[in-house]
């Protein structure tokens, strides 16, 4: 187990090299530069180019890639010509506020999405299997812009019970900070409601109609101790790897709903430098959410291993 | 020093005949007369000769002002680090004009308030402008203003490594050197030809001719804003917001109103509504139609517009196929139903184009033109008397920028009714303006480009359809317009200029390198109780008389 850890581990550095010199390669080809950002749509191009010359823009991308690469692995991550910010600081603080707000969504969502599934796995095929499951699929697809609006329309400016945007103001406690990201983190539990409750309600089938549950239950255990102890652990299975590749999306690629709810978050700076071509802000905040793409698919599989000793014997 | 000059009171009289023959309108002459920089008691006189009451130029409150209170403004973010120098959008501008100030404010009925310049004139032959400084002021540093500040200023602007939009202003007029100080309360200016509408260049609507104290180092304004303005940057947060507080030294006494002003960054116009449908702000910065319909039958909330120049021109090269015939040209600006665009585009808040610079809300604007409208008919002859019985084929590149993309696809369809057929190329924003050595909307064969708000038509026409413009996408020469572009900049005579002013509109009508649509009103959206605050037709944001009621 703990050599299947260390492996994983070790695979993810050369990972990160491979998305970062791609990121590199992918922002030669997007339009625009940072001097004609920087100076504005009326300036001589020869200014701009002159501005680039400057900043070192126009070098061959091999020893730009070098040079920005040199900077990141000693965490000397530099400052974006663009925000006239210190990088690191402010990539950080920006995953910050997006963690945060997964956390709330994930904390409530995820219990929730797994007795749903449960229920509707038990009483499969029944009404409240059939409200369940149309109901989360339903949601799911719903985009997030248009869940968010009519979130925010209802219930924060009709019935103002809530605030319209996402960031609490400085110096808030955490019970106003949540009430800030409620509104927000609704149409995220939406769209994970779908994916987690299916999956469980999948699993638990699955668990269900094995021989041993069969086994169980014939045997005279309680139904409740065949479920919880038995099928519950099998059907957990798919769910946490479900779980471990989305919680990469909610934190790095929230773009709209930062958007919509003016939130401060990492997908809405990485959006903004791609545009921008604000490169060593895209490449800190690209490699910061893979970092958390994979650290979390890693811990799923921790997971999935604990819960399955048939994994963790694996050659 | 408020006795005008001799050249100042000959002028005066001029005016005065204008209006008595029935040339010139009261408010053309209140905006003549400010730019020539009459003195109040001059500008009296003449329209008491003139046989008119004379009305306050500000609205009027509704309630008696009150101190203190915070007002939030949602805006669009700074796209950079804002530097008055350079700044060239929406949200820098705002940011620093709550800071700093102008010489000169340009009113939204184009007449000229005195800000850091309290008087000026200029010589009979309009190329030296004298300007008095107000004395009193100083930064919100502690340092006193002088003309060492204005002079310094100036030299960045008109420094090319600098790249300021204000230099592009200034081509053939200004040019380094030509900015002396008097005295430590005179500045004048020795322009490189006459310029008769001088005082708009060094005001509000060359947007970065913010005076900034002598010792200003360009690109530290972020982190340590000073101006003589009414408010204080007290944080900045990019991408977020910023807070002002109030001035206590500001030289207007009694003023400002406000305590605190909070401006949050939101990108997206239906984001802002809905926050300010919600109170948690109390004024967007500006309110584009589109995204914000339900505001204006919002009864907690009031939507202030005002005209504007505000435009998107549609150029067409005239250098290359299938424009380079006039007639072609002509042909498409016949089949666009321009009313249909104002009310698709604007809910009617918008004024129709007649493909030429000369805006119906500025004063010297030639009123008897023939408006185009659509003619099919008209526009299939135009392309058979060209050579083109079959239509032409050209491809339209537009920017996503606000309805621009919803007025290419109108005018797409429109156009194919006579047999044009556009295939609308669209792009970034970011492409569209360039990158690197190019700039593909002054290349690209027909562009949609979006020009804000200018004081004067010299501000569009001198880049946009002089020989040596720089800003001139559709590549059109023609020496005729540029002497008459010459002849409308350098002469003083308000008949003179009227007949040039026509007979240049005439001549961009009859060539048509560009097709102009439509005139955009500018909208504010704000709750009942913001008072002291116009609409602007540049956006700007002017809250030295803003209070909470």
């Amino acid at each position: 187990m703990l050599r299947l850890v260390v492996r994983r581990l070790l695979f993810i550095v050369p990972t990160l090299f491979l998305v970062s010199l791609l990121i590199f390669v992918m922002e030669e080809v997007v339009p625009g530069d940072v001097g004609r950002t920087i100076l504005g749509p009326y300036a001589p191009a020869d200014r701009v180019a002159a501005l680039d010359h400057q900043l070192g823009t126009d070098k061959p991308l091999p020893e730009r890639y070098a040079s920005w690469l040199g900077g990141f692995v000693t965490l000397h991550w530099g400052e974006s010509p663009i925000l006239q910010q210190q990088v690191f600081p402010v990539t950080m603080q920006r995953l910050w506020n997006s963690a945060q707000l997964a956390a709330l969504a994930l904390v409530i969502i995820i219990p929730l999405s797994i007795v749903l599934g449960i229920v509707a796995a038990l009483r499969r095929d029944g009404i409240l299997d059939r409200v369940i499951t149309v109901t989360s699929l339903s949601l799911t697809v719903v985009p997030e812009f248009v869940s968010g609006v009519v979130l925010l329309v209802v219930f924060a400016v009709i019935l103002k019970l809530f605030p319209v945007t996402a960031a609490a103001p400085p110096g808030s406690g955490p019970l106003t900070r949540i009430h800030y990201l409620i509104l927000p983190a609704i149409p995220l539990m939406f769209v994970e409601l779908g994916y987690i409750a299916r999956m469980a309600r999948a699993g638990m089938i699955e668990a269900l109609d094995t021989a041993y549950v069969r086994t169980a239950t014939l045997k005279g255990l309680p139904r409740r101790r065949v479920v919880l102890n038995h099928a519950l652990r099998n059907a957990m299975v798919p769910t946490v790897a479900v779980i471990g590749t989305q919680i990469g999306w909610l934190v790095g690629g929230l773009v709209v709903v930062e958007t919509l709810f003016n939130y401060p978050g990492i997908g809405k700076l990485m959006a903004d430098s791609a545009t921008f071509k604000d490169v060593r802000v895209l490449e800190a905040t690209v490699l910061v959410v893979a970092a958390i793409y994979m650290l979390s698919n890693l811990t799923a599989d921790v997971i999935v291993a604990l819960l399955n000793p048939r994994v963790r014997h694996e050659r | 020093m408020t006795e005008d000059t001799p050249f100042q009171q000959e002028y005066a009289e001029h005016l005065r005949h204008e209006v008595l023959n029935g040339h010139m309108t009261r408010r053309q002459l209140l905006v003549r007369a400010s730019v020539i920089g009459l003195s109040t008691t001059a500008v009296a006189r003449l329209l008491a000769a003139c046989g008119s009451k004379s009305t306050s130029t500000t609205s009027p409150g509704t309630t008696q002002p009150k101190m203190g209170g915070t007002l939030r403004v949602a805006m669009l973010s700074p796209v950079v680090a804002v530097d008055p120098t350079t700044m060239y959008d929406q949200g820098s501008i705002a940011i620093a004009q709550q800071v700093a100030e102008y010489l000169v404010w340009v009113n939204n009925d184009l007449t000229l308030r005195p800000v850091l310049a309290e008087k000026w004139s200029a010589d009979s032959a309009a190329q030296v402008w004298i300007f008095n400084l107000r004395k009193g002021v100083t930064f919100q540093d502690g340092k006193p203003f002088g003309a060492d500040d204005v002079v310094a200023t100036m030299n960045i602007l008109l420094d090319p490594k600098t790249v300021s939009a204000a230099l592009a202003s200034f081509q053939g007029i200004l040019s380094q050197g030509g900015v002396k100080k008097v005295d430590d309360s005179t500045v004048e200016f020795h322009l490189d030809k006459p310029f008769a509408d001088f005082p708009y260049m060094v005001g509000s609507t060359n947007y970065d001719c913010l005076i900034l104290p002598s010792t200003y180092k360009q690109g530290t304004w972020q982190k340590n804003a000073v101006g003589t303005g009414p408010f204080m940057m007290t944080k900045y947060t990019p991408k977020q917001g910023a807070t002002f507080k109030k001035n206590p030294k500001y030289w207007q006494s009694g003023r400002p109103y406000l305590d605190e002003v909070d401006v949050s960054f939101i990108e997206e116009t239906q984001a802002q509504a809905l926050a300010l449908q919600a109170g948690s702000i109390d004024m967007m910065l500006a309110t584009p139609v589109q995204g914000s319909q339900q505001l204006f039958n919002d009864a907690n909330l009031k939507v202030l517009t005002t005209p504007s120049t505000m435009s998107r021109f549609m150029h067409m090269r005239v250098d290359t196929a299938p424009f380079t015939d006039k007639r072609v040209r002509q042909a498409l600006a016949w089949t666009i139903d321009r009313p249909a665009l104002v009310n698709a585009l604007f809910s009617g808040k918008a004024q129709v184009g007649n493909d030429n610079v000369f805006c119906p809300l500025y004063p010297l604007a030639p009123k008897d033109l023939p408006q185009r409208n659509k003619d099919i008919a008209k526009a299939k002859q135009l392309l058979t008397d060209a050579g083109m019985p079959n239509g032409v084929d050209a491809t339209l590149t537009v920017e996503q920028y606000e309805e621009i993309p919803q007025f290419a696809t109108l005018v797409q369809a429109m156009a194919k009714q006579a047999g044009i057929n556009l295939k609308l190329n669209q792009v970034t924003v970011t492409y569209y303006y360039g990158s690197g050595k190019s700039q593909p909307w002054l290349d690209v064969p027909m562009g949609i480009t979006d020009w804000t708000f200018r004081g004067v038509p010299e501000q569009y026409f001198l880049p946009a359809f002089t020989s040596t413009g720089v800003w001139n996408s559709s590549h059109f020469k023609n020496p005729q317009f540029d002497t008459l572009a010459g002849q409308y900049d350098s002469t003083i005579d308000e008949t003179k200029r009227r007949d040039y002013a026509k007979q240049a509109a005439t001549l961009l009508m009859d060539e048509t390198p560009t097709i102009i649509a439509y005139w955009i009103s500018v909208n504010r959206a704000m709750r009942q109780n913001v008072q002291g605050v116009t609409s602007d037709p540049a956006e700007f944001l002017d809250l030295t008389n803003a209070y909470l009621a």
